[in-house]
């Protein structure tokens, strides 16, 4: 029993710990507390939280911007949640992941459908509006940007988070 | 701690800030048996994956002219209607309008439409996803033998650009009368190298009961893509619709236009000047009822630099000028999804709210044609996830229309002096 009890752990350890396939951008399911979870995982760094959606055309033009500017400011966390609750979803949501370049980015998908629930953890003022950006800074303050986030204004700030990074050191 | 911004660069719009005191450590997700418990029941807004009712997640209602009340509904990828001879305590085996299970469109203000005229034959209207880009397409089916059966369901239009949120209405006549949002005039545009935002308001008419819909007609370019339209017919029998417009300096708020005729829309009329500058999807329609003095009746949701939640307002000419907005539920329970009804014993709106834990609709009415109101009141509540609170009149007696996953679909009369 205890042999069949090992087996099952490190096949489930194994399970876990196996990365998303080559090319396969991996999407964790967003579900109640999963935004405490994103919280205390990046506390204290400045961390960029993208909302979009596959059927939101404002999105996918503000998606390809989002990727570069992952690849050009390494000094912040990317995260992406699509807030689209979509049967069958996973796969179109990779997809436009993956062509905008944020395959490695951290991201998420709504994965409850209680959404107004979902939506009143991370912010009860958001009625799901997309695309929305949410800054949250090193001291764990938020900015939340509705609609379309300019990539410069998104750059400036992280400049000016980096900077208070190294005045605090 | 949150401050909002708008899309104008650093303009703050409203800030409030909010102690982040504790942060939980949840419970770690582990990579692989977390994605397969994806797609489970608790990931879907429907209690089930087959076709019955209780497996909806959108239920739209209509009666018909001899008061009895019938459905359509979306579940397991396709569209059912039903009929019901007790008000919505029991009904008629569902026949089934979709041929194969489609992609429908499960946006928050999708939903099938029905509309049901004098002689018995029924129009239908329904949105599909049709590639993997997500470019919708609008298809229409109706029944000519009192709902037994349905035409196998078409495209409203031989244009194959994006199309999404069709409304319905029906005129005394029998004639119907649909609107949607259409994203054909995008490619000229973007030929011309022009910028084209949102979408194009279209119409077309049918005289033969939605069996066929004449040419598609423009109304007005560069309209908000991606929420619903409102519409009724006033009391000459012209269409007015509400719709979410796109004004200077990506501004998204609300406007109405009036028909002088089934093919001629009027001038078009901003309802408020909430300000609304946003380059995303709002994803929240209005709500429009027209009363029989001929009184504009209208909801809608805004987060501008004005005014944000949810208002009322009234026009007693004809939709040219609105009243002052009226505001709408608790600020802090994130009213949405307004729904307002003008019917023979006044004028009633339902709309949601939001504690954390459970979602309520709230109801107010008004029986001096909109200039005040009752003090709101719960009238039903779920746990779960749930459409958007529907009203409608047989002309005697108005009900609340509630599909939700936890426990099912409700129709329920509104009760009392409310």
């Amino acid at each position: 029993m205890k042999r069949q009890l090992a087996v099952i752990l490190m096949m489930g350890a194994l399970l876990a710990s196996a990365p998303a396939s080559e090319g396969q951008s991996e999407l964790k399911p967003f579900r109640r507390g999963s935004w405490q979870e994103l919280r205390h995982a990046h506390a204290g760094r400045p961390t960029i939280v993208a909302f979009w959606g596959v059927t939101c055309g404002p999105c996918k033009v503000e998606l390809p911007m989002l990727g570069a500017f992952m690849r050009d400011q390494a000094g912040v966390d990317v995260v992406t949640i699509s807030a689209d609750l979509v049967p069958d979803l996973p796969e179109a949501t990779r997809l436009m992941l993956q062509r905008a370049g944020l395959g490695s980015a951290e991201n998420w998908i709504f994965d409850d459908g209680f959404v107004e629930r979902l939506r009143f953890e991370i912010d009860p003022a958001w009625q799901g509006d997309i695309p929305r950006t949410m800054l949250i800074a090193g001291d764990g303050s938020i900015t939340a940007i509705e609609g379309s986030a300019d990539m410069d204004e998104l750059t400036k700030w992280v400049k000016e988070q980096l900077a208070t990074s190294k005045l605090a050191h | 701690m949150i401050a909002h911004r708008g899309k104008k660069k650093g303009e703050p719009v409203m800030m409030y800030r909010r102690s982040v005191l504790v942060l939980v450590i949840a419970l770690a997700l582990c990579r692989g048996s977390a994605w397969a418990q994806m797609s489970h029941n608790h990931a879907s807004e429907a209690a089930c994956e087959t076709t019955e009712l209780r497996c909806a997640t959108k239920v739209t209602p209509a009666f018909g002219p001899d008061g009895r009340l019938w459905l359509a509904w979306m579940a397991g990828g396709h569209v059912l209607v039903a009929r019901s001879g007790d008000d919505g305590q029991g009904f008629t085996e569902p026949v089934q309008v979709t041929r194969d299970k489609l992609n429908l469109d499960w946006g928050p203000d999708a939903r099938p439409k029905i509309a049901v005229d004098r002689n018995g034959q029924i129009a239908l209207a329904f949105s599909i996803f049709r590639d993997n880009a997500f470019n919708g397409e609008v298809l229409v089916s109706h029944s000519s033998d009192g709902g037994k059966s349905f035409a196998e369901p078409r495209p409203i239009t031989p244009n194959n650009e994006s199309q999404r949120f069709e409304a319905l209405a029906l005129d005394a006549d029998g004639t119907v009368f649909a609107a949607w949002l259409d994203k054909r005039n995008r490619v000229p545009a973007r030929e011309n190298g022009r910028k084209y935002d949102g979408a194009g308001l279209f119409f077309a008419v049918s005289k033969d009961g939605g069996t066929t819909y004449g040419e598609a007609r423009l109304i007005k370019d560069n309209t908000c893509e991606c929420c619903r339209l409102a519409i009724a017919l006033d009391g000459q029998g012209h269409p007015v619709i509400m719709f979410r417009d796109i004004f200077d300096g990506s501004i998204r708020d609300h406007a109405t236009v009036t028909f002088s005729d089934l093919k001629t829309p009027g001038e078009i009329h901003r309802v408020s000047h909430d300000e609304w500058q946003i380059a995303a999807c709002p994803h929240q329609g209005p709500s429009l009822s027209i009363a029989a003095n001929g009184t504009y009746h209208v909801a809608w949701y805004t987060n501008g630099r004005v005014r944000k939640g949810l208002f009322y307002a009234s026009s007693r000419d004809g939709g040219k000028t609105f009243s002052d907005p009226l505001p709408i539920g608790q600020a802090d329970h994130g009213p949405s999804r307004p729904f307002v009804l003008a019917g023979s014993d006044g004028v009633t709106m339902v709309w949601k709210e939001f504690d954390g834990e459970k979602t309520v609709v709230n109801l107010m009415s008004s029986h001096d044609d909109g200039r005040s109101w009752s003090k709101p009141r719960t009238i039903a509540s779920t746990t779960d996830a749930s459409d958007h609170p529907l009203l409608i009149s047989d002309g005697r007696k108005t009900y609340l229309s509630w599909m939700t996953k936890a426990d099912g679909f409700r129709f329920q009369p509104i009760e009392g002096d409310s």
